[in-house]
């Protein structure tokens, strides 16, 4: 990490480390209590803290409290700076804050002017994005203090796969100022996979897992490769059209014309800053009730003209009016899997993040985009799912209680690039077994994008003992579609299609077109491996009938391999090495 | 990781089959076609496993010992 200032940290024995996650929308801090992460929960109960400061007679609330203010004292509310931390203000996009205290160029960073003194004779005063930050970290560190009962010093942080250099360093100095150590930045959606491979009945396994955080503002996805509890982000996208306020403002329409249906003379509520400040505050409330009932209230007092406004909502009826939203979430997911190259059947899990993944219409829809055998861990569709608004920090705490008795440049050392940038194979490399047909098939044994050094190890039985051969060979997917039986015969389909079509009456698209529909409805899409070059045979001699063989690969960093097998139990086995790739 | 089992038989040896020491080299891997340089996340229990044996340039069997 980049220096934190002339400050040495703390030393490891006197650290209390946490884990943070800090949105645009809201934040989170967590902690490690015998091995388990726990979110902890403000002075106000809050476990999702809003990211929010403000300012009121000279007196500093911050979370729900500042968020409250966003109604009677926007001027001097500052939301959503996050993302503007270490950038200029050409580069920043300011939508999100029309309805609390504007962001202003302030050389080269971004500054809010807020009365944050009490008195007007004091005049308000223009503190730039760190300081807010600052300002902000420390009341979060201060309730974690509270909650522990000891002072926090340290935290690993969470930021966004497209956080710059630029922006990673100006959030370290902004904590540094809060007198919080930055142990480590890590990725978002890293700590998301973390946090359930952190469980303690978490299981490694090789598999690629899609993480879907939707926030407020924004939604990031990732596709990553996760490789024997080591984990390669392969691509990633981001979005800010489809997320949490999007959603908000759908709702916002919604009964804002239904207000204006039943007080035909009132003002539209939508034009007024206040009373669009209580329709979105209600709209949020209510979007969130829709993710747990089916029907939700919505109710404002003085919406406008001193109307007061109830109506309520049911979950279908949500999900009609948001669904442009919601499918530009799953064209999102879809965007990212075919980034990294690979097909929805490549994906093991998809992992949901973020306060927007509550919603159980965005896990059924991820559902059908993926095929039955990808997990969608999501409240309404994984019991075992962890809350998508906790996952993160979780992750957070777990990193910190792995390197919290570290020194800072060891730490700084291992996050080096030397030690992350490392060849990852891009065939996967296993054996040859012979299936029930008596064909040869692979079996993966190190899965492609595994980074190397790496060794697995797998027990292949044979049944019938003897001599048996361990051919070790690269191997790659393909997908392989299978175009259903045409279930009458041609000419006789045509006639069907041309009744259809006859029944439908104005339907006039092509036919071929049709055809190609109903075809990819049936057609079946399985991911098949291709056995490719052979790498090695190893010969394992007199295995006792209803034996199992260990075969064990290693692949160096220099990409040279060693096998070694030999029969479970048995004595001796074979052991060799392939050379190098060449330098 | 533990041992994965798999349950499809290995082949039988062919008849004829000799090798010194009973293994074979007949390929290796390639930087140019089968391998590319990616960044691990330097997070988790495994990655500062990975990052220990690479700043001691241990090997997975001196790690295990
Ligand atoms: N139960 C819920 N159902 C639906 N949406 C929810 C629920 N809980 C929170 N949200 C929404 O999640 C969004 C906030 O997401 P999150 O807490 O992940 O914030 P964030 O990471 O700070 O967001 P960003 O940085 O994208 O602004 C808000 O739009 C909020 O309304
Ligand atoms: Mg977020």
């Amino acid at each position: 990490m980049s220096d934190t200032g002339s400050k040495p940290g703390p030393e490891p024995s006197e650290r209390t480390a946490i884990g943070i996650t800090f949105g645009n929308s809201n934040s989170s801090i967590a902690y490690v209590v015998d091995d388990k992460a726990e979110v902890i929960a403000n002075e106000d109960g809050d476990r999702q803290i809003p990211t929010i400061l403000s300012y009121v007679d000279g007196d500093e609330y911050y979370g729900q409290q500042a968020k409250n203010f966003l109604v009677r004292n926007p001027k001097n509310t500052v939301a959503y700076f996050r993302d503007f931390l270490g950038k200029e203000f050409k580069s920043i996009d300011p939508t999100h804050n029309h309805a609390s205290a504007h962001p202003e160029e302030a050389g080269e960073t971004v500054s809010f002017t807020v009365q944050d003194k009490a008195g007007e004779e004091e005049g308000p005063s223009t503190l730039n994005v760190s300081e807010v930050a600052t300002r902000y970290l420390r009341r979060l560190v201060g309730s974690a203090s509270d909650y522990l009962g000891k002072k926090v010093t340290s935290a690993v942080v969470t930021v966004p796969t497209d956080f710059t250099d630029k922006q990673k360093a100006a959030l370290v100095a902004a904590a540094a100022a809060a007198d919080l150590e930055i142990l480590q930045l890590i990725s978002e959606p890293v700590a998301a996979v973390l946090a359930y491979d952190g469980r303690p009945e978490g299981k490694i396994e090789d598999k690629v897992i899609v993480v879907a955080d939707l926030g407020g503002t924004r939604s990031d996805v990732a596709v990553v490769a996760s490789r024997g509890g080591m984990y390669t982000v392969l691509a990633t996208v981001h979005d800010y059209e489809f997320a949490g306020v999007a959603l908000d403002k759908v709702l916002i329409d919604h009964f804002a014309k239904e207000f204006l249906k039943k007080n035909s003379s009132a003002k539209d509520p939508r034009e007024n800053a206040r009373s669009l400040a209580k329709l979105r505050l209600e709209s949020e409330s209510t979007k969130r009730a829709l993710s747990l009932g089916n029907n939700a209230s919505f109710s404002v007092e003085s919406l406008s003209d001193g109307i007061d406004f109830a109506s309520t909502i049911n979950r279908l009826r949500y999900e009609t009016i948001a669904r442009t939203v919601f499918e530009g979430i799953n064209r999102l997911v879809e965007s990212a899997v075919k980034k990294a190259g690979l097909d929805v059947l490549d994906i093991d899990e998809v992992i949901l993040s973020g306060g927007t993944s509550h919603t159980p219409r965005i896990a059924t829809n991820l559902g059908y985009l993926f095929p039955q055998t990808t997990k969608i861990l999501a409240p309404s569709t994984e019991v075992t799912a962890l809350n998508p608004s906790e996952a993160e920090a979780r992750g957070a705490a777990l990193q910190a209680s792995l390197i919290q008795d570290y020194e800072a440049e060891d730490i700084n050392q291992s996050t080096h690039a030397a030690v992350t940038t490392v060849p990852h194979v891009g065939n996967a490399i296993g054996v040859i077994s012979v299936n029930e047909a008596g064909e040869e098939v692979f079996v993966p044994i190190i899965p492609p994008e595994t980074a190397v050094p790496a060794r697995r190890t797998v027990h292949v039985s044979a049944p019938s003992g003897g001599d048996v051969l361990v051919k070790v060979v690269e191997g790659n997917t393909h997908i392989k579609v299978t175009q259903p039986e045409p279930k009458v015969k041609a000419p006789e389909s045509k006639a069907a299609k041309v009744e259809d079509a006859d029944e439908d009456g104005d339907d006039d698209s092509d036919f071929s077109d049709d055809d190609d529909e109903e075809e990819d409805e049936e057609e079946k899409r399985e991911k098949v491996w291709k056995i490719g070059a052979t790498l090695a045979e190893a010969g394992v001699k007199g295995v006792k009938k209803n034996g199992k063989v260990e075969v064990s690969i290693t692949v160096g960093s220099d990409l040279s391999v060693i096998v070694t097998a030999r029969e479970v139990g048995g004595k001796g086995g074979v052991r060799g090495t392939l050379a190098a790739a060449s330098a | 990781m533990e041992a994965t089992v798999i349950p499809l038989p290995l082949p039988v040896l062919p008849e004829g089959w000799e090798a010194e020491n009973n293994f074979k080299a007949i390929g290796k891997i390639t930087q140019e076609s089968a391998a590319t340089q990616r960044t691990l996340e330097p997070v988790g229990p495994y990655f500062l496993a990975h990052a220990r044996r690479a700043r001691h340039k241990r090997t997975f069997s001196e790690d295990d010992r």
